[in-house]
């Protein structure tokens, strides 16, 4: 009896081991294939995705696409968990600067030369999405979006007219901005803040205004060897201040009470909570579901510490394949149909109201037509570069650079000591990493 | 054949061990439960014991069984000496989780004991219509979506607006900027926060315990309270005197139970303050989450986290089943 019941465990096991693989053993090229892909739940990219597929599959009649999405945290746990089993799908729409960390443990087909090279994609796409997608100068996926998380804000109609400002605005320079801010704060009588003038207090704000303050003054945030951080130079520390000074001195914002944690910066701007909301343009498709009777605009920002605009994108969301696919030449065909075909493109990027990463679709009056917010954005993507290697850039602009910028906006340190304890635990991060 | 065929006296074997078939029976009962129980529970730990030695990420490739080695590789007990000794910032926020989650078990488990007892015995001491009632509505928050929970919660502290800051207005009084952001108010040592948090967490908690001890009062034979009041004692002293130390068992029982969830509580801390403001409500099991899902996909780390909490666990439940520890039946 025992015998039995340890074959029987054993068989289970087994059975269990190798359930779920990736797809079935390769066929032949009229044979049924099934197709999965990945990408997390919004409603903007899964409808835009599903129009495309249906064409593929259309055109590519034996090929069926199973087309599954999952919540933003799910996701990303479905594929760290998925990786070691090996049974990742086919094609996965990945966020910006998750490529680089999956491709180089081994876990990403590199585009094959006869789809696409390096090259080829260079004068394709823009730098910044094109970075996310590259590693090790080689080529993972196309992307199918600008990240940008810069550059632009989001303005409310009535109360920019309350406060007897032009609408909508014009800014030249940052103090513009700043000027109208203060003048659209409100404070209650209990001296809570109840509209915040400008909210830029967020965790993707902070951090990438960061960097931007930085390199807009001419620095750098990469140590000489381009592995650690030069976060506690002068420009860094001048750019903390002014982040600083913004609330504690112009009072345009309370960083205790709007921040990413209370207030969110989105939410805060639809209730009115907020005049200008600084956030990238991608949160304009999700505001029109949520809030869809929500008034608004999205409008240009000036550079905020120099003269011209100079910033860094986390890359966006790119189509790439997993190692464990059993259909490479497919998925690749799939891959490209959605992120390197220019119509596709288009239309992705039209129906998600995202910044494309192509350069031929951001000058395409039908694209400005279908997303006329993303005007606002378009002159300054050529300024955009990728963000480089940040060790892991999750860690580093949430748990060093916001928590710790906010605590000095908040008060409870100055830019000095602000950039020296970011430029010591991003280092230590590195170092850990090594 | 009904299963109770099967345990006949008469087909039971003489030395009284079971038949075959009896054993056959037994073992494919018993099959999917162990089965599911090896997959989905007993691996897992196995799994997690094992990474907290390795510097494992699923994102490397890594070479060997399950992608251990190589990429992956063996380094001993190196990441518990990280969690204690190093100054990497994954290291920092977990000895500061590792404070914050003793604070709130300090917190929840007496505050909560403090309130269900004397509520259990308000509520044994009532009509059986009204005990029901007010039963099903302390057991309320209990049973309801702790995502439901926190979104009534984030609207009760929100800043300004919120219905608590509008209750201090209403009786004149101030209240603070913000209940769960404002990392300076800090009370006897405890961030306002955490203090938000322990509350909303004993509010939907405590019917757990409410239920338990309401069972458990009505076990008691009433022999024994009617003869304390025969001996002259009031109901104080029949409370405290006579109730309380034969709940012995019972509040063991809740206070393990207690202690348990308490340094598990996940979902109201990830959803109403992040670990913040500052790390001030940072718990182990954020910690834990975060550096396995959230940033450096660190599962080596995080496992030897996990390891951390376990022996936690395990400590302090075997310290209060002695201290606790009762020698009498009634």
């Amino acid at each position: 009896m025992k015998k039995i019941l340890f074959v029987f465990v054993m068989a289970s096991l087994m059975l269990a081991a190798c359930g779920g693989g990736a797809t079935e053993a390769p066929t032949a090229s009229n044979e049924p294939v099934e197709i999965r892909v990945w990408g997390h739940q919004a409603p903007a990219f899964n409808e835009a995705n599903q129009k495309m597929f249906d064409d593929f599959m259309a055109a590519n009649p034996n090929v069926t696409i199973k087309y599954e999405t999952f919540p933003w945290d799910v996701f990303i746990q479905t594929i760290q968990t998925s990786l070691p089993a090996g049974n990742i799908a086919d094609v996965i729409l990945l966020p910006g600067g998750y490529t680089c960390r999956y491709a180089l443990g081994g876990q990403l087909l590199e585009v094959p030369a006869d789809v696409m090279t390096l090259d080829q994609a260079k004068e394709i796409f823009f730098d910044a999405p094109l970075g996310g997608q590259t590693c090790d100068g080689k080529l993972y996926g196309f992307p199918a979006e600008y990240n940008l998380e810069y550059g632009g804000a989001y303005v409310n109609p009535a109360l920019f007219e309350e406060a007897g400002l032009a609408y909508p605005p014009k800014w030249k320079t940052w103090d513009d901005v700043v000027m109208d801010a203060k003048a659209l704060t409100k404070v209650g009588s209990d001296n809570v803040m109840t509209v915040a003038g400008m909210h830029y207090t967020n965790g993707d704000q902070l951090f990438t205004y960061f960097l931007a303050g930085i390199l807009e003054q001419g620095g750098s945030y990469f140590a000489e060897d381009g592995k650690h951080f030069n976060f506690n130079s002068p420009e860094a520390v001048a750019t903390i201040q002014k982040l600083m000074d913004m609330a504690q001195k112009d009072g345009i914002v309370d960083p205790i009470i709007f921040n990413a944690d209370s207030e969110w910066v989105g939410d805060s701007f639809a209730q009115g909570h907020n005049a200008i909301g600084v956030l990238g343009s991608w949160y304009a498709s999700d505001a029109k579901i949520g809030y869809p009777d929500l008034v608004f605009n999205y409008v240009s920002l000036p550079p905020i510490m120099g003269p011209e605009h100079k910033f860094v994108s986390v890359g966006g969301w790119g189509y790439v394949v997993g190692k464990s696919t059993q259909h490479p030449d497919i998925a690749w065909q799939l891959a490209a149909f959605l992120g390197a075909n220019e119509a596709n493109v288009l239309y992705f990027n039209s129906t998600s109201a995202t910044i494309p990463a192509m350069k031929s679709v951001a000058a395409n009056p039908k694209y400005v037509e279908a997303v006329p917010f993303a005007a606002a954005v378009l002159p300054i993507l050529d300024a955009g570069a990728y963000q480089g290697n940040l060790t892991d850039p999750d860690q580093l602009a949430y748990e060093i650079i916001y928590p710790t910028i906010l605590d000095a906006i908040q008060g409870n340190q100055t830019a000095e000591e602000a950039a020296n304890s970011i430029h010591e635990a991003a280092n230590a991060m590195v170092d850990s990493a090594q | 054949m009904a299963i109770n065929s099967l345990f006949k006296r008469d087909i039971i074997s003489g030395n009284g061990k079971l038949t075959e078939k009896q054993r056959r029976f037994a073992y494919t009962s018993l099959a999917p439960i162990l089965l599911y129980m090896g997959v989905f529970t007993l691996f897992p730990i196995v799994w997690a014991v094992v990474m907290s030695f390795f510097d494992y990420t699923p994102i490397r490739e890594g070479s060997g069984f399950l992608g251990l080695g190589g990429d992956n590789p063996f380094i001993a007990i190196d990441n518990y000496i990280e969690l204690f000794t190093e100054n990497t910032k994954p290291a920092e926020v977990f000895r500061i989780a590792l404070k914050n989650t003793f604070i709130f078990t300090a917190l929840v488990l007496p505050l909560n004991l403090i309130i269900t007892l004397p509520l259990a015995v308000i509520l044994e001491s009532i009509g059986e219509r009204f005990k029901t009632l007010f039963r099903a509505i302390y057991f309320l928050p209990t049973i309801s979506s702790s995502v439901a929970l926190v979104i009534i919660w984030s609207y009760i502290y929100a800043p300004g607006w919120g219905l608590l800051s509008l209750m201090f207005k209403a009786v004149g009084l101030v209240p603070p900027k913000s209940w769960l952001q404002d990392p300076s108010l800090v009370y006897f040592g405890v961030p306002l926060a955490m203090i938000c948090v322990v509350i909303a967490h004993v509010w939907q908690d405590f019917g757990y315990n409410l239920v338990i001890f309401v069972a458990a009062l009505q076990s008691i034979p009433k022999t024994l309270r009617e003869a304390a009041r025969v001996d002259g004692a009031n109901v104080w002293q029949e409370f405290w005197l006579v109730v309380v130390p034969l709940l012995r068992r019972t509040v063991l029982l809740t206070s393990v139970l207690t202690v348990i969830s308490s340094l598990q509580v996940f979902v109201i801390f990830q959803l109403l303050t992040r670990g913040g403001p500052q790390n001030q409500t940072q718990t182990m099991l954020l910690s834990i989450y975060e550096n396995a899902f959230r940033f450096a996909n660190n599962l080596g780390l995080s496992s030897a986290m996990s390891m951390v909490l376990f022996i936690i666990i395990l400590t302090l439940t075997v310290i209060q089943f002695r201290i606790l520890r009762t020698e009498w039946e009634y």
